[in-house]
């Protein structure tokens, strides 16, 4: 059947695009019903008051009410709001140096490499939301019991005794203790990038490291000029990766709030709330993402 | 200042600087074995912490002066309250049906389309990659309520009424009283989760096409030009030649698939009611002990703790096993599938 198509089409290039388009076809489809057409009523959504009646949804035009809601009358929204955006600016750094290290020594040959590997994919396979927080839900107080030392269970480390003990200024111990704290969460949230980074490691050729041997570089100055220099672009996949699981998985406070709202039957309120908060992540995630490409992916693709 | 090296030997500042080199190797090892095994630890705890607590009774949990070794063992009351309260079997049957066959949709209509992209130039790819790395970014949040809304009466705006009117005017030909009056709703069945996948939009199916799209894009163009001068057609190619040789993409795909599937319970706590899968059985597990058998679990009151963290185990089991079986595999294949680009 081909081979009289062949002939018919002016090229096979042109023939290939026309299959190609046949490929993706499914997609394009799926993208309108399930994408783009709800996109467009949730924004609709965020602009009216909506009411739930038998035959379907009864929608009323409020212009900017909703949004006024939430960001003037609502206190909590804005609590929110801060609560997450705190909550990344800690894990975003800690996450990506943690899998990156983790990575690293991962990659390299020792005895139970194979051992480590697995137990540190584990994360992959059983980080659910529900488990870890009912994991949390009562060893914050049996930590210590169950044998933790004091320092590590999570609760344990405040920011005053930062402050008072270390003589710290009060950001950077609530940065410390936030980070402190949260300790279990942040490992758990490191399975794929390890295994990301891991993947972007073997891809350096081995020839840079014997060269760098040959002309007596230390490890520091291999990390630094063959191996960082090797993987910004991965980073930067691995950030982006990281940075659109903090805002969109299901333990992000906005998220829990918003999916309980939208479970209770308000469609409204919810709309205008994420999608304030998706703009809000929006920004936050190009303006770091502009920030890495200016000043470290530029600096070494030239 | 006088160089205090400058009268030995040069054998003799060799081996000194052998002996350095082996020091530090040493302790090198030792810093990465200590490093390793603590960040481990915070990664095992949590699972010893449930194992250990779902095999104690409640009153062994809540004695004070217990370590980690129980006092005393209520394995079986533990466990079965805890099937009991998930459902068990029911749920993992459901979890088969719902989650499990939208995992396989979605790693073979990913394939398809990843595959388009990596090995067909069509009109506008450029505007579609970027429409891809979009619905990455897109939270499940946003379109949740509208797709609620337009599954329980399946009007995708002007799509879904369009049909409506068909089945109502095919209906009226007939004089069929009861196919006019046909109003599709899927709410509540599989088709809430199995449509999307089956078009490629399902749950995470942008992170599952770039995947996709990598490995395709690095694989050997040569074998599959040789089909097409055979005269094989595009599909024929990609089914006998492309799938073939790439099983470690599709091992990958597969296990973030159901991965992610397994652990969702947004999707489904949303568009079903009833039939729920495990994961949202995991949810209503605290509720329902509460009122069986008025056993709490909050951090004040925390003897159903036994109970949950039964219920917990239950629910990872299936996940580990999996993992296990793949998992040298898998971690393999990550290296192969060549995501970094």
């Amino acid at each position: 059947m081909s081979k009289s198509k062949l002939k018919k089409a002016r090229g096979i290039e042109e023939l290939k695009s026309r299959y190609g388009f046949f490929f993706v076809l499914p997609w394009i489809i799926g993208l309108i019903m399930f994408f783009f057409i709800p996109i467009i009523q949730s924004i609709i959504y965020s602009f009216c008051s909506v009411v739930v009646t038998s035959d379907g949804v009864k929608t009323t035009w409020v212009g900017l009410e909703n949004y006024k809601e939430i960001l003037k009358v609502d206190p909590k929204y804005t609590t929110w709001l801060t609560e997450s955006i705190t909550s990344f600016a800690y894990s975003l750094p800690i996450i990506l140096v943690l899998s990156l290290i983790l990575a690293i020594m991962l990659n390299q040959n020792f005895r139970g490499r194979v051992f480590f590997r697995a137990l540190y994919f584990l994360p992959v396979i059983i980080a659910t939301g529900k488990v870890m927080s009912y994991v949390f839900t009562t060893t914050d107080e049996n930590l210590v019991e169950m044998g933790v030392s004091a320092g590590m269970a999570s609760g344990m480390i405040k920011v005053e005794d930062l402050t008072s003990a270390l003589n710290m200024g009060t950001e950077v111990a609530t940065f410390i203790s936030n980070a402190i704290n949260n300790i279990f969460n942040l490992v758990w949230s490191c399975g794929i990038q390890i295994v990301l980074f891991l993947a972007g490691l073997q891809s350096i050729p081995s020839t840079l490291y014997e060269a760098s041997k040959v002309e007596g570089a230390t490890k520091w100055e291999e990390f630094w000029f063959i191996t960082f220099p090797m993987l910004s672009r991965i980073t930067l996949l691995v950030g982006i990766f990281t940075m659109v699981e903090l805002f969109i998985n299901e333990r992000a406070p906005m998220i829990e709030q918003v999916y309980g709202k939208m479970r209770g039957g308000q469609y409204d309120i919810p709309s205008a709330m994420i999608w304030f908060y998706f703009i809000a992540a929006c920004a936050i995630m190009g303006i770091l993402i502009l920030l890495f490409y200016k000043f470290i992916l530029k600096r070494y693709e030239a | 200042m006088k160089n205090p090296l400058k009268n030995i030997s040069e054998a003799d500042r060799l081996r000194a600087l052998r002996y350095a080199k082996v020091g530090t190797g040493v302790a090198y090892s030792l810093i990465r074995y200590a490093l390793l095994i603590s960040i481990g630890f915070l990664i095992i705890y949590p699972l010893l912490y449930m194992i250990v607590t779902s095999i104690m009774s409640t009153t062994a949990f809540n004695n004070s002066t217990r370590v980690w070794i129980p006092t005393e063992i209520g394995m079986k009351d533990n466990f079965s309250k805890a099937i009991e309260a998930l459902g068990f079997v029911k749920s993992f049957l459901n979890t088969i049906k719902l989650e499990v066959v939208s995992a396989l949709l979605e790693v073979v209509t990913c394939a398809v389309i990843g595959y388009g992209f990596a090995r067909f130039d069509f009109k506008g790819k450029k505007i579609f990659t970027g429409i891809l790395f979009l619905t990455i970014l897109v939270p499940d949040m946003m379109v949740l309520i509208p797709r609620m809304v337009n599954y329980s009466n399946l009007d995708f705006m002007f799509i879904g009424k369009g049909i409506e009117s068909l089945v109502a005017w095919i209906g009226g030909l007939f004089g069929a009283e009861w196919i006019i009056n046909i109003t599709p709703n899927i709410v509540n069945t599989g088709w809430t989760l199995w449509l999307p996948s089956l078009f490629g939009v399902g749950l995470r199916s942008g992170v599952l096409i770039y995947i996709y799209i990598q490995f395709f894009s690095g694989l050997p163009r040569e074998l599959e030009e040789a089909a097409w001068v055979d005269g094989a057609g595009p599909f024929k190619t990609f089914l006998k030649i492309a799938v073939p040789s790439s099983s470690v993409v599709f091992i990958t795909v597969l296990v973030f698939s159901l991965i992610w599937h397994w652990n969702d319970s947004l999707l489904s706590g949303m568009y079903l009611t009833s039939d729920l899968p495990l994961a949202s059985g995991l949810n209503t597990v605290v509720p329902y002990m509460v009122q069986k058998w008025g056993i709490y679990f909050t951090a004040n009151t925390p003897q159903g703790a036994s109970i949950v963290m039964a219920a917990c185990l239950l629910f990872i089991t299936p996940m580990l096993i999996f993992y296990m079986f793949i998992q040298r595999g898998f971690i393999e294949s990550i290296d192969r599938v060549g995501i970094t680009g």
